[in-house]
């Protein structure tokens, strides 16, 4: 019966709604074999989350808020051809972990709208991934670039060290693939050193469509090869997607991020003249620190699932966020310590923009950060000649 | 009263020789075995003391090794008082890249900026592939300070940073360099005044 089922699955994003509707997620099979479920009950133990230490009241309350809102999504993601104004609209707001599988390939254009398209797509673009690997690989490693496989060769085994999923042979394998062939694919930039950063958001969302453990800390050899390469062609196209919009920033001189990195200076200049006042007087260049911001999308500030989270807003915001909308979230991102920043020395500057206390930032935080970057983004998008002074 | 100076040093050199596991060795005596790739570049500081109680404190800027990041490299590098430029003894293509960047500094920086050529990962010995000979030699022929370390087992690291330290602020008068150093430590800047004064007296060694 797993296997049936699994086979249905090697198109969850498609038959995941079924799924939902009915509440019998076959998938979760997969991870109640590992013994590694994270369920609310703990099946070894038998003991309950410790979300029951809450009170009653206040429970309640929130669970009907987030079903309320998971209802909105399901209805929306079940129309015959989804009102993609209406999807964005609902996923600005952030999107349950549980549909995200579904919204982001549908925001990113990955998964066409009109339901009858969908199966057969997703089919026709994992068949074209394997064969582009297939291609791609045909030969031994001679026959690869040496100087991109190189880099992505000592990149990939450094990609989000220490995490359990990312330290498995099985998904450094599929990451180096992800980045070769998204590399060989655009010349003009190639791989560039923190394009690994993003790929994993995509990787780590896609698995968890098929799992009902911690995704960190799955080994995904447990998974049916199809699955597994499933998960990777999905990642590698919205991965894609998303880089389609910010190409400038990782080809020859990088010019998107210097152009970002500059309005933002602009911005900062405009917004709080105090904190840029102070940043230029202790010689403190935005390049210093705002070029990792911009290369990374703040993925080495953040967690990942506050990126997560991030992200959900950013393709909702529509193509150019990651470029256009993210300068602005850096922007609020950076006044946010102001404070603290302006009783510092250059090095003392340097030195905590480099480790900013993000650490335990929840959605709540994101949320707040993603709503003063959206008031900065309407007062200034249209203003752009009023702070370039052109 | 010790005296004190403030030096910037910039690390440059191949992707994935180990240039910020160097300076994490250096600054907090620590090694991870895989570490995030550096993306533009990390801000780290390291005081050496002497053995004549001078302290020389180093504002370390720990450049990304991919050729992409190429143009930023000037923004740390054109202040700087010294650099180290890392290759790594198991990759003989690292040392040609370091080699490249030795060219340019020559070229682009301060006229008097220090330079050592780090060979790095001499745990991996059996693995080898630069000797000590031929990077001595090209070190000797360019007037470089040359040294081999294991950010892994610690080995040579803090040495060839002493050595820097050394080589760096004796060369100016003492009163005045104090005195700058002093100031370079409350603004933060301003070391390289006490270049100037030291013209001349700096040129490398041609052995």
């Amino acid at each position: 019966m797993l296997t049936s089922l699994l086979t249905v699955f090697t198109e969850p994003l498609v038959c995941i709604l079924a799924a939902l509707t009915h509440n019998t997620d076959p998938l979760h099979l997969i991870s109640r074999r590992t013994g590694k479920a994270k369920s609310s009950e703990d099946p070894l133990s038998g003991r309950a989350s410790p979300e029951s230490n809450q009170s009653p009241e206040r429970l309640q309350r929130e669970r009907s808020i987030r079903t309320n809102r998971r209802h909105r999504f399901i209805n929306c993601l079940l129309q015959e051809d989804i009102d993609i104004a209406a999807l964005r609209k609902l996923a600005w707001q952030g999107v349950p972990n549980d549909l995200r599988p579904i919204v982001w390939p549908l925001l990113l254009g990955y998964m066409p709208l009109p339901c009858p398209l969908r199966s057969s797509t997703l089919k026709r673009k994992r068949e074209e991934y394997a064969s582009l690997v297939e291609v791609t690989f045909a030969r031994d490693r001679r026959g690869l670039d040496q100087q991109i496989w190189h880099q992505i060769e000592i990149d990939v085994p450094r990609t989000r060290p220490g995490v359990r999923l990312w330290m498995h042979a099985c998904t450094q394998r599929s990451l180096e693939r992800i980045l070769y062939v998204w590399a060989i694919r655009h010349p003009a930039s190639g791989y560039v050193q923190g394009i690994n950063d993003l790929a994993t958001p995509f990787f780590q969302v896609f698995l968890s469509a098929y799992i009902d453990s911690e995704v960190e800390d799955f080994d995904p050899t447990l998974l049916p090869s199809n699955v597994l390469s499933a998960i990777e062609a999905d990642s590698f196209w919205c991965l894609s997607r998303l880089l389609d919009g910010i190409q400038d920033n990782y080809i020859a001189g990088q010019p998107g991020i210097h152009r970002s990195v500059k309005r933002m200076a602009e911005l900062v200049a405009r917004i709080d003249p105090p904190l840029a006042a102070h940043l230029a007087s202790q010689n403190v260049e935005f390049m210093q620190f705002a070029f990792r911001w911009m290369n990374c999308l703040l993925m080495r500030e953040i967690s990942v699932r506050n990126t997560i989270r991030m992200w959900d807003t950013y393709l909702a915001e529509g193509a150019d966020a990651f470029s256009q909308f993210h300068l602005y979230v850096c922007s609020a991102f950076l006044v946010k310590w102001s404070e603290k920043l302006r009783q510092m020395d250059f090095q003392g500057i340097i030195m905590f923009l480099q480790s900013l206390p993000t650490q335990g930032w929840t959605d709540h935080d994101i949320e707040m950060l993603l709503s003063e970057a959206f008031v900065l983004s309407s007062t200034w998008h249209n203003a752009q000649s009023h702070f370039n002074g052109k | 009263m010790s005296k004190q100076f403030q030096f910037k040093l910039v690390l440059l050199g191949e992707s994935a020789v180990g240039k910020s596991s160097l300076v994490l060795r250096f600054v907090k005596d620590q090694f991870d075995d895989y570490r995030e790739s550096t993306i533009g570049a990390a801000f780290l500081t390291q005081t050496v003391t002497l053995e004549d109680q001078t302290t020389v404190k180093f504002e370390i800027w720990d450049t990304a090794g991919q050729e992409r990041y190429k143009s930023l490299a000037p923004m740390y590098y054109r202040n700087a008082n010294c650099a180290v430029v890392v290759y790594d003894v198991t990759q003989s293509p690292s040392l040609d890249k370091a080699k490249t960047w030795i060219r340019e500094l020559q070229r682009q920086a301060d006229p008097n900026i220090v330079i050592a050529l780090c060979g790095n990962k001499t745990d991996l010995s059996a693995r080898r592939q630069v000797t000590q000979e031929e990077a001595q030699k090209y070190a000797d022929e360019e007037g470089l300070m040359w040294g081999e370390t294991s950010a892994k087992t610690g080995e040579g690291v803090s040495e060839i940073f002493t050595a820097i330290a050394k080589k760096l602020p004796l060369t100016a008068p003492p009163p005045r360099t104090a005195t700058r150093g002093a100031a370079g430590a409350t603004g933060g800047r301003g070391v390289d005044l006490n270049k100037q004064s030291a013209t001349g007296q700096n040129e490398p060694c041609n052995c």
